[in-house]
């Protein structure tokens, strides 16, 4: 299974996002595809656009993907880059609070 | 790339059966009147680790099925539930039940649906008809509560006899992930998972060592945590949930204070990021669902050096855990065949070294022939050292027997005490594999047909309970194993009447006792009265003596009427090689296993007959043997023909002896044993072939199927 869905345009009030804007994770998003998963995060690092992730499908979500996605947080930060969640799921939220990653994911405001 | 986990499957599949045998045999040492404290904890923490790992590798079935199990064994360990004859009923079927599932797991096939779901019922059952006695139980006086000061300290019982949640300790563990331990399959998640069914957690998470996304290994940790725990579990209970990441994690778990102690517990960890918010995105909210990271500028205890927290890490981690893994390692047994074989390689080439050693001239002999002696005491012991590898304690084998024992008694309303002695007693594994169905046979046996119903006993003047011995020792060079019990001994008198009645002894013959007792080894023999599921239908004894020999070993009987009988194994201590007796028959030269060797003697002319039907027998010893002319057998021609010229060695094999007519004793010697099957294929009367020290290949001889072959022969003349 591919670790990040396909992108297709997506539309959030008014504003249609480019498919490369929008990160759609996978209802598994584990260490399996883990490198696919930093490929497709290194692939979005530069943008000058807010990245969106949408979190609405993972079902589990483990340490090695969650990792990524705090230093992609970190990293988008240190260059004054935006990320924005669009969706959280429940499973995204309890892996997320078990390691004491939702401050460092920003997930207290997207829920 | 992403990490096949797959891979790891089989070392979890070991592992978790391995944890099975150790659980199966401590629930049989239970004593369910007064059931021993730490001896639950085994076995609590073998449904723990087994469910912890299934979780881990996605056998949810496993995992939930574990679940209910480890809630039961929790209730028992905590005292809530009593164990009673039918919980452990219920725990002995778990204990199939699990690990039927992983043989199913490991060979990706679905174990019986139905049974594991009706098993989970019964144990949901027994969980819920404890909760419902939870409030009687409270009633009784509350155990004692263990002094927080000291954890490590704590005792066993201790740790099972919880402190009630009133007396909670505040624990500090600190958490470092190695670097593999994600790739590894160790989930942090599930660990914290582990440890919040202790009590209440909050964890600090710290970011430091997580480098900038480009830099970053996909499979790598690079977080790390400080824990606090208030749980009333002991130092030991919280060392549990660590146990599946022995050795891919750092941990250190200190006692902090109670909750109302003072405020000096160690300081809160600083993480180095504590919040990632993207400008554009609105701020976090100040209340998260978890701690937030701590913004204290206390230092943080990670500040250390990593080094200096892996090594305290390591000093805390668990003795067991340090001992066994700094001690042993995991090999194939085809890696320890190969090195064996290559050893057996090394011993012929230092053998025929020897040989041209022997006959060296000149002024370097002497020094040669010195070095020489020097290989061969460093080959020996080299050998000895790489066949030692594959010696295993029979322990392995005589585990199954509680259970087995327990089972069947059980089942035929007998009383049964099992001793087992001499379970250290090491043989090769190949030997130890082979020997467990004969064994199980052996035993089922004994408390079927041997040991007597309660009643039966008392009214003969014996205990209620009967024993079944089963025990382990040294012989020379072969391993010893006799299954003895207290029972009524065969009926001479009853295999008599029915050798009679098939024809297998004349009406007006009168056997010895252990000729008699020999009979049951018969293929289709059973005296039974009635045939059961266990025993009686005849097809067994004849199968154990003929897997008994494939091993190379010999099985025997002494049974005294109303007293009992002993099964007694004779088993060589290693497949590979062989103790022999080297003989010439003209050119060539055959190798005797000392086993079967009566006696070697000298004979005349006058000491042979020829009796019609059974061509040439020797005396011996006021018997007639038939006499087999080895080189006739092979087609060789001989130094002599003439019985005085030459010697004639007795051997005995399944219950028959001849003697073999051979020109000449050469000497005895260890042997290599090589496959003769799998380098050419199978010769009657012939086991094996052996490398000689002047590279002449020698064949071993079948001692058994030689007297087989040669039988068959004189009948067909």
């Amino acid at each position: 299974m591919d670790a990040v869905e396909k992108s297709s345009a997506t539309t959030i009030g008014t504003v249609a996002l480019s498919p490369d804007a929008v990160l759609r994770l996978p209802p598994q998003c584990t260490i399996r595809d883990a490198t696919q998963l930093l490929g497709q995060l290194m692939l979005r690092l530069e943008h000058s656009a807010p990245v969106y992730i949408d979190a609405a499908k993972v079902e589990r979500i483990d340490t090695a993907a969650l990792q990524l996605l705090v230093a992609f947080l970190a990293d988008r930060k240190a260059r004054r880059r935006a990320v924005v969640w669009l969706e959280c799921s429940e499973g995204l939220m309890r892996a997320a609070g078990a390691l004491g990653l939702t401050g460092a994911l920003a997930l207290a405001a997207a829920s | 790339m992403g990490v096949d986990l797959a891979q790891f499957h089989e070392a979890f599949f070991e592992e978790s059966f391995e944890a099975i045998e150790s659980m199966e045999a401590s629930l049989l040492k239970l004593d369910v009147a007064a059931p021993d404290a730490e001896t639950i904890n085994t076995i609590f923490r073998v449904a723990h680790s087994i469910k912890g790992g299934a979780g881990m590798f996605n056998f949810t079935d496993i995992a939930s099925f574990t679940h209910t199990l480890e809630t039961l064994l929790d209730g028992v360990r905590a005292g809530r539930t009593r164990l009673s004859t039918a919980i452990m009923d219920l725990l002995l079927k778990s204990v199939d039940v699990m690990r039927e599932m992983l043989r199913g797991a490991q060979r990706k096939e679905t174990f019986d649906p139905q049974r594991v779901a009706d098993l989970q019922f019964d144990l949901e059952v027994a969980v819920a008809n404890n909760a419902a006695a939870a409030p009687a139980a409270a009633a009784a006086p509350a155990p004692a509560a263990p002094a927080p000061a000291e954890p490590a300290a704590a005792s066993a019982t201790e740790t099972v006899t919880a402190a009630p949640p009133s007396a909670p300790t505040e624990w500090l563990i600190s958490v470092r992930p190695l670097e593999n331990m994600l790739s590894r399959g160790n989930e942090p998640l599930a660990l914290f998972a582990a440890l919040a069914e202790h009590g209440e957690l909050t964890l600090t998470v710290d970011l430091r060592e997580l480098p900038a996304l480009e830099a970053i290994e996909a499979h790598r940790c690079y977080l790390s945590w400080q824990v606090r725990l208030t749980s009333a579990v002991g130092k030991e209970r919280i060392r549990e949930a660590f146990e599946w990441v022995e050795g891919d994690c750092d941990y250190r778990i200190t006692c902090a204070a109670p909750p109302d102690g003072a405020a000096a517990a160690a300081p809160a960890p600083q993480p180095a990021v504590a919040e990632v918010a993207a400008p554009e995105a609105p701020p976090p909210a100040p209340a998260l669902a978890e701690p937030a990271p701590a913004q204290s500028a206390t230092p943080a205890p990670s500040a250390e050096t990593p080094a200096a927290s892996r090594a305290a890490a390591r000093t805390e981690a668990a003795p067991a855990a340090s001992g066994g893994d700094a001690t042993s390692i995991r090999v194939s047994t085809q890696k320890i065949d190969e090195l064996i074989n290559t050893v057996g390689e090394v011993v012929i080439t230092q053998s025929m070294l020897a040989q041209l050693g022997a006959d060296a001239e000149g002024p370097s002999a002497e020094r040669l022939r010195s070095g020489l002696a020097q290989l061969e005491r460093n080959v020996r012991e080299l050998h000895e050292s790489v066949m030692r590898v594959r010696m295993l304690p029979i322990g392995f084998a005589f585990s199954r027997f509680p259970r087995l024992v327990r089972d069947v008694a059980q089942r035929l309303g007998k009383q049964i005490e099992l001793k087992l002695t001499g379970e250290q007693t090491e043989l090769d594994k190949t030997v130890l594999e082979r020997i467990g169905d004969p064994l199980v046979h052996l035993v089922r046996n004994s408390i079927d047909h041997g040991i007597e119903k309660p009643e039966a006993r008392l009214a003969a003047g014996k205990p209620a309970a009967g024993t079944v011995h089963l025990e382990a020792f040294h012989r020379g060079s072969a391993i010893i194993i006799e299954v003895s019990d207290d029972g009524q001994g065969l009926d001479s008198d009853r295999i008599l009447a029915k050798a009679r009645a098939r024809g297998l002894i004349a009406p007006n013959e009168t056997p010895s006792q252990e000729a008699i007792h020999e009979l049951i080894f018969l293929p289709g023999f059973s005296t039974a009265e009635q045939t059961t599921d266990l025993s009686g239908r005849g097809v067994g004894m004849d199968v154990v003596r003929r897997n008994i020999k494939s091993l190379g070993g010999k099985i025997d009987i002494r049974s005294e009427r109303g007293k009992g009988s002993r099964f007694t194994i004779s088993l060589p201590l290693t497949l590979a090689i062989v103790d022999g007796q080297s003989v010439s028959v003209g050119d060539e030269t055959y190798i005797v296993p000392l086993v079967s060797i009566v006696e070697s003697l000298q004979t005349k002319e006058s000491g042979v007959n020829r009796l019609s039907m059974a061509g040439e027998v020797i005396s011996f010893r006021g018997a007639y043997l038939p006499l087999v002319r080895l080189h006739d057998l092979f087609g060789i021609e001989p130094r002599s023909r003439a019985i005085h010229d030459g010697l004639v060695v007795v051997v005995e094999g399944d219950g028959q002896r001849v003697g073999l007519f051979v020109d000449d004793l050469r000497g005895q010697q260890q042997v290599v044993i090589k496959s003769l099957e799998s380098n050419y294929g199978h010769v009657q009367g012939v086991s094996g072939a052996t490398i000689l020290g002047d590279g002449s290949v020698a064949l071993i001889l079948d001692v058994p199927g030689l007297i087989r072959s040669t039988s068959s022969r004189r009948e067909a003349a």
